[in-house]
């Protein structure tokens, strides 16, 4: 207490500190937001010619740009459709499984848990590969079918680790308590345990959609280019348009993420993600 | 009766467990089955060889893409992990408006589509971006020479990579009761001894499990070393994608498929022992 009465020892005390915390701060903003926010600046440059830093001249020239052409429209639709069904399709399959690894015991439980970071450990581009083989096979080269099968194994493991770690920490006392008072297993489940998991279940989810809408490279490969997803379309515009387009058609890919971020906002936090990287 | 509900049970839970393992099966596991015994087989004949190794391993621009992946993906392990380690420590012990601030904004980077991140960052680092311009104001003319390089490649990998290791690091660090820490402190450890001897043992396997996955991640990785990396030495995963859509070579795609996969699996063998290690724990 004493040393507050001191002006120059309360400089230290707080002043020093806070001087660093800041300079934290401003390394941790340029380095992590100012490229975002350079592309958010870019996309309404009419003209960003060097040397200038910011724009010399402002406008919506690129987004009408963006928007008249027919086929990044329909990339804009086609990948929300193949997000959503992912997305479903994923939660029918993973969450009854995960559900399955986190309440029940039996033997082979490690090796079911482990196979899921098969899909991590081996390089993406050599799953897909393999994958085209067999897709040839069975004609799904260049199906929506297709590219929904390449996306939902992208993000299977978390799809499946992160809630089976949040249903874990459901007390079963408390499904008991809700058996006990006579509902059945099914109601139990929906009424209780899916309530009290759901933290977990939807930041698995919203990385499920996003992961997704970002997915390029296997949609480029099994989509065939006839399925033209967002990303699939960008790879395009960073090569053949000036840097504004790809500006402004980055901040649309990004959109999504945004929102559902804001919507999901109380769910999402260090707890809730990396229970998707333990496997417990 | 107790015995058959029992049985009952173990059905419902691998029923409920099939279907994803089967997709699993189906769509991962057999597919590196089929890529493994292809990568030992010679494209015409089909008949065992090892050539297909033999040809990553001898020709010396291969030779140097495995050199050069692993060089990137080792400096991006270590300098994500050391720099997230500290922002994690800062985030857990230094309780400020700022700090909460950086808690909330190094969360979103996690959920920005890759793609639109290298592109921003491309904005940045390339020879007529926003670092030359700077420079450019102050009568330099800069050029970062980022692009095409190794440290535009490790650059971007630490905005990937760094925000995940410090969110998995901080909620390791987050289960530490304070209590535990302010007992240690009562009874005269130093900041240091407390740190050596509890803070770090404590968090040590969320550092592995987040060393892993960065390692992991970053020895496929693609979009960045599609938009920033240079030509000659490539990243695997650009090596790899050449082989299968460029030469048309399925069974060399294999090989170096299944080499990747080896190199991955050192640190998949690492988190696989470290959870086993707890275990035997518990």
């Amino acid at each position: 207490m004493f040393k507050y009465l001191n002006p120059k020892r309360f400089y230290f005390a707080v002043g020093k500190r806070k001087f660093w915390e800041f300079i934290v701060l401003a390394v941790f903003v340029l380095f992590f937001y100012g490229p975002l926010l350079n592309m958010f600046m870019m996309a309404f440059a009419n003209v960003y010619e060097p040397p200038h830093l910011l724009a010399s001249e402002w406008g919506l020239k690129w987004w009408n740009f963006i928007f008249e052409q027919e086929s990044l429209r329909s990339s804009i639709i086609q990948s929300f459709v193949v997000a959503v069904i992912t997305t479903i399709c994923s939660m029918i399959i993973c969450i009854p499984a995960a559900y399955s690894l986190a309440r029940f015991k039996y033997p082979g439980r490690r090796i079911f848990m482990l196979s899921f970071l098969l899909t991590n450990a081996f390089p993406k581009i050599g799953i897909f590969i393999s994958i085209g083989v067999l897709f040839y096979k069975y004609n799904l080269m260049g199906t929506l079918a297709g590219v929904v099968i390449i996306h939902m194994i992208n993000s299977m493991m978390f799809m499946v680790w992160l809630p089976s770690s949040s249903f874990r920490t459901v007390h079963p006392q408390q499904e008991e308590a809700a058996r006990d008072v006579g509902a059945g297993p099914v109601r139990t489940f929906f009424k209780v345990t899916l309530p009290m998991a759901m933290p977990g279940i939807a930041v698995a989810t919203l990385y499920t959609f996003l992961g997704s809408m970002e997915e390029a490279q296997g949609t480029l490969l099994v989509g065939l280019g006839q399925l033209k997803t967002m990303p699939v379309e960008m790879y395009g515009i960073i090569l053949d348009y000036p840097g504004q387009a790809g500006a402004v058609f980055a901040i649309l890919l990004i959109i999504p993420s945004l929102v559902l971020i804001f919507l999901m906002r109380k769910y999402i936090g260090p707890d809730a993600i990396a229970g998707g990287f333990k496997m417990k | 009766m107790n015995k058959t509900k029992e049985r009952k049970r173990l059905l419902i839970g691998y029923a409920l467990v099939m279907p994803a393992f089967l997709v699993v099966m189906l769509t991962v596991a057999y597919p590196i089955l089929s890529s493994v015994i292809m990568s030992f087989q010679d494209p015409v004949t089909g008949a065992f060889t090892l050539e297909n190794y033999k040809y990553f391993f001898v020709t010396p621009s291969q030779l140097k893409n495995i050199g050069f992946t692993l060089y990137v993906v080792v400096a991006t392990v270590v300098l994500a992990i050391v720099i997230a380690y500290l922002l994690a420590l800062y985030l857990r012990f230094v309780k400020s408006p700022i700090s909460k601030a950086i808690g909330t904004l190094y969360l979103l980077p996690r959920f920005v589509p890759g793609l639109v991140a290298v592109y921003a960052m491309i904005t940045i680092i390339r020879d007529s971006g926003v670092l030359n311009r700077i420079a450019l104001l102050f009568g330099y003319d800069f050029k970062p020479a980022m692009m095409y390089h190794a440290s535009g490649l490790i650059i971007m990998n630490l905005w990937f990579n760094i925000p995940f290791a410090a969110l998995m690091i901080t909620a390791g660090l987050g289960a530490i009761p304070d209590s535990v820490i302010e007992s240690a402190r009562d009874v005269g450890a130093s900041k240091m001894r407390v740190f050596r001897s509890m803070i770090l043992p404590l968090s040590i396997k969320d550092v592995v499990i987040a060393a892993t996955f960065v390692f992991m991640s970053n020895v496929g990785s693609f979009t960045t070393p599609y938009l920033i990396g240079g030509n000659s030495p490539k990243m695997l995963g650009i090596a790899l994608f050449d082989q299968f859509n460029k030469y048309l070579d399925y069974n060399r795609s294999a090989a170096l498929s299944v080499i990747m996969f080896l190199i991955c699996s050192v640190s998949a063998g690492v988190y696989i022992y470290t959870n086993l290690k707890e275990k035997e724990w518990e």
